[in-house]
């Protein structure tokens, strides 16, 4: 039988199945916390770390993700303050000048509020959030790819860098990556790349209403609720 | 040695040694730690043993190989008891004079006596040496006395009656009472107090437990944990036995960085010889209690001290950190509750049992009891393993026992902690080595490692060496960490090559918020303390570089250059030579001139200038 707990999410007393997330149960009863790297039936790693809260245990707040902390009764949450959408926008500047070709993370940089970037952009292919791996050992058990190195040297590859025959290629961490969507007018060229800004409907919403939804690309693959 | 079956028999054991040493008048300790054996103590000890054995002294005199004594600057070392006569700087030609002169007939090498540097004049004895008059060694004098390879050395020193004591009816609640009454904190960085670690893992549901001592030092200039497990390895394992009797663990792992062979070496020996005598495995001196310990050698990733990334890597994992709201003391190691401390908070666990809490507890500060090892080093004059009382200023360590800056230049700062601590300016120094105050100030106790710098070191660029540290050590998982930490690097590049901006300090202060905030594993959160501490009290050395485009320690090579002060040149030629680069000209006899275009500024002629006429600017 289902347990249930009592967590209070921004002053909103919620009835949470034991054993989910905080970000599920958000999520599920229509308060959105921003996220990357959370795939729903997909284990958490809390890398990509934009799904932060404050979690208030005896009057101190302690920031963490909410992808890895589990409902417990009693809790109490807080996903949106002033301190918390700082840390949340430069977390998303950082994430947006690694990697400004992505649909997916222009949008979230705009949900988060970021207005400027203030670090010369890089334009990698990839931002590290696992997706794929994931995908790859947890629904088809297939382990065809995985991270690899340290660091700065940290990637995801094959193993030894050549396609194993476990490797069907079922195309599910493609689905998975949030950097196949481009841009509106497609890839930026290297020294031209910026904050997007085209949706700009978007940005005037979350302007106003800081930390509203802006239906961005990447839920349409998360089904954060608004497209379900 | 056959095996013990009680604690009587380990006391008859212990009785039976010290009978058998009752002929020996002699005792030459001869550090065998390693900074000694770098340079050279392995030959001496063999030549000590030669010249015994050529004399015929083996039977009156024991020559014990010890762990590091702690003043390694002036390694190696020897001590020769009853009469405590120090040497110090001992080469392996030495060894006859020290047998025959000092053994024989008592006369004392006056070549081999250490200086004190204040009054110039020569010291018999350890105990008339600043460097140790001010110390508090609890744990680290064991190390004087026992050779790591034996276990009879430490029997004879009174080891294992702290588990005696344990074992004979004392319930676990007693020992967390005791240890939680002791006021013992972690002593690898946190500083969390470890009665309360052990009574929440002797809580949590389960009866399959583990002990981890964490020996995975990696902190740039912090070598305490590496001594004390190669000088004293059954310290750590009386201490985990004891933990393990507290939590109900039957299993126990010494995580040890591959890096550290002796230490890995010793350990591995003190296992086996504590397996043979019963004092690990089924039925502990004949107890209910069982327990057994293992070796996990780390693959030298720093970030495997962090205490989830070290349980990954036990149970062979790739050794990254995963989120923590569910403590390790209930999902630790193989998802089952696990205590995990550090070597030296082990090691301080013997004393207080056998001692008692309210001992310990009077050592030490208000929030931070019994005494702490420092490793001392950085450009001061003695460099060397400390332990004191904690709750000891700053001041008192750096210039009492370390004695002050090299060639009497002013010292600046004292980064505490390693990488992940902070930099105190010498304005702070009144502060007392103690958890709780220095957290305050931005820094932290941490390990205990005390880099101490000068004048000649410039702060941006000290931040910029820990932030490069941290970025090779972090293990990319996390955003912050991995992508955070390089940007902060990436500014303090620009400012330290002179393109620096005045509001990339604001964004590097926002941004190290963000990144201790919100980084996973501690690592990451702590990953910025440096850059914020040299923020906060050395900001105009940041606007020097940024407004003027000068270092004013003359460290970074984009900002300075080279000249020849004409005044002093005597044209003799020495640096003309020196240089590789061909960027000095001139005639002889006429004042030298640096050509700034070839200068590659790699301070070879400075050194080389005999009458100080190459100055940086």
């Amino acid at each position: 039988m289902q347990q249930y707990v009592n967590v209070s999410i921004d002053g909103a007393i919620i009835h949470a199945v034991k054993g989910t997330s905080v970000l599920d149960t958000a999520i599920e009863y229509g308060i959105c916390i921003p996220h990357l790297c959370h795939v729903p039936h997909l284990s958490d790693i809390g890398a990509c770390r934009l799904c932060i809260v404050e979690h208030l245990v005896d009057g101190r707040s302690n920031v963490t993700t909410s992808c890895t902390l589990n409902v417990q009764e009693g809790m109490m949450i807080l996903t949106s303050t002033d301190k918390i959408r700082k840390f949340r926008r430069n977390l998303a500047e950082l994430l947006v000048a690694q990697a400004p070709n992505s649909r997916a993370i222009q949008d979230i940089a705009v949900r988060c509020g970021v207005k400027e970037v203030r670090y010369p952009f890089r334009n990698e292919d990839c931002v590290l959030c696992g997706r794929c791996v994931r995908v790859c050992a947890e629904v088809w058990k297939a382990n065809a790819k995985g991270f690899v190195g340290r660091g700065k040297e940290r990637h995801v590859d094959y193993p030894f860098g050549i396609r194993p025959d476990f490797c069907k290629q079922c195309g599910s961490c493609i689905q998975l990556c949030p950097m196949t969507i481009t841009p509106c007018d497609g890839p930026m060229k290297p020294g031209e790349e910026r904050l997007c800004g085209n949706c700009e409907s978007q940005l005037m919403l979350a302007d106003q209403t800081p930390g509203s939804c802006i239906w961005c690309k990447l839920g349409e693959s998360f089904a954060c609720g608004r497209y379900a | 040695m056959s095996r013990l079956n009680s604690a009587r028999e380990l006391e008859h054991l212990r009785e039976h040694l010290r009978e058998k040493r009752k002929d020996i008048t002699t005792t030459v300790m001869v550090c065998g730690g390693t900074g000694c054996q770098a340079s050279r103590s392995r030959v001496l000890i063999n030549a000590v043993k030669e010249e015994l054995t050529r004399l015929g002294l083996e039977e009156r005199v024991r020559l014990c190989a010890t762990g590091c004594h702690g003043f390694c600057e002036q390694g190696p070392v020897v001590v020769i008891e009853p009469s405590n006569v120090f040497y110090c700087h001992v080469s392996p030609d030495d060894a006859f004079e020290i047998v025959y002169q000092t053994i024989m007939n008592g006369k004392l090498i006056d070549r081999l006596l250490y200086v004190d540097p204040t009054s110039g004049k020569k010291v018999r004895t350890q105990s008339e040496i600043p460097f140790y008059r001010a110390q508090d060694r609890q744990i680290l004098s064991q190390n004087l006395m026992i050779d790591p390879c034996s276990i009879e050395d430490y029997i004879v020193a009174g080891g294992y009656s702290a588990l005696v004591k344990v074992l004979n009816g004392v319930t676990p609640e007693q020992i967390i009472k005791e240890i939680k009454a002791a006021g013992l904190r972690g002593r690898g960085g946190g500083g969390f107090p470890t009665g309360r670690k052990w009574s929440e893992c002797w809580e949590a549901p389960g009866d399959e437990k583990y002990v981890i001592c964490n020996a995975d030092e990696g902190d740039p200039g912090a070598y305490m944990d590496r001594c004390v497990l190669e000088g004293n390895p059954h310290l750590i394992l009386e201490g985990m036995m004891i933990g393990a009797k507290a939590v109900g663990a039957r299993k126990g792992y010494i995580y040890v960085r591959n890096e550290y062979p002796l230490a890995v070496e010793h350990s591995r020996i003190a296992i086996e010889q504590a397996r043979e005598l019963g004092l690990l495995g089924d039925n502990i001196l004949g107890s209910s209690f069982s327990f057994d310990m293992d070796i996990a050698r780390g693959g030298g990733a720093f970030v495997c001290g962090e205490s989830t990334a070290l349980m990954a890597s036990v149970e062979g994992k790739v050794g990254e950190p995963r989120p923590k709201d569910v403590h390790t003391v209930v999902d630790g190691l193989y998802h089952k509750p696990t205590t995990l401390n550090n070597v030296e908070t082990w090691a301080n666990v013997p004393a207080i049992i056998l001692k008692g809490s309210s001992w310990f507890a009077s050592k030490g500060s208000q929030g931070s009891k019994g005494t702490k090892i420092l490793a001392l080093t950085g450009r001061i004059k003695n460099t060397g393993l400390v332990e004191v009382a904690m709750g000891m200023p700053i001041n008192q360590v750096v210039f009492d026992i370390g004695g002050g800056g090299v060639n009497g230049k002013q010292i600046k700062a004292v980064q505490i902690g390693g990488p992940s601590g902070g930099c105190l300016p010498v304005e702070k120094f009144d502060l007392p080595v103690d958890f709780d105050v220095l957290a305050e100030a931005g820094s932290m106790v941490g390990s205990g490692g005390m880099v101490v710098m000068d004048e000649e070191s410039c702060m941006v660029d000290v931040a910029k060496y820990f932030l490069t540290f941290l970025q090779d050590e972090s293990c990319g998982k996390c955003l912050p960490c991995r992508v955070g930490v390089g940007r902060m690097l990436e500014i303090i590049g620009e400012i330290t090559e002179g393109r620096g901006r005045l509001e990339q300090l604001d964004l590097l202060e926002e941004l190290a918020e963000t990144v201790s905030q919100t980084s996973l594993c501690g690592l990451g959160k702590t990953a910025p303390n440096p850059v914020l501490t040299t923020l906060r009290y050395f900001r105009p050395e940041y606007e020097a570089h940024i407004k003027e485009k000068k270092c004013p320690a003359g460290v970074c090579k984009a900002l300075i250059t080279y000249q020849i002060v004409p005044d002093r040149c005597n044209g003799c030629g020495v640096c003309l030579r020196a240089c590789i680069h061909k960027a000095i000209t001139g005639k002889k006899q006429k004042s030298h001139v640096i050509n700034a275009r070839l200068c590659q500024k790699c301070g070879i002629c400075r050194s080389e200038c005999k009458f100080d006429a190459i100055q940086v600017v």
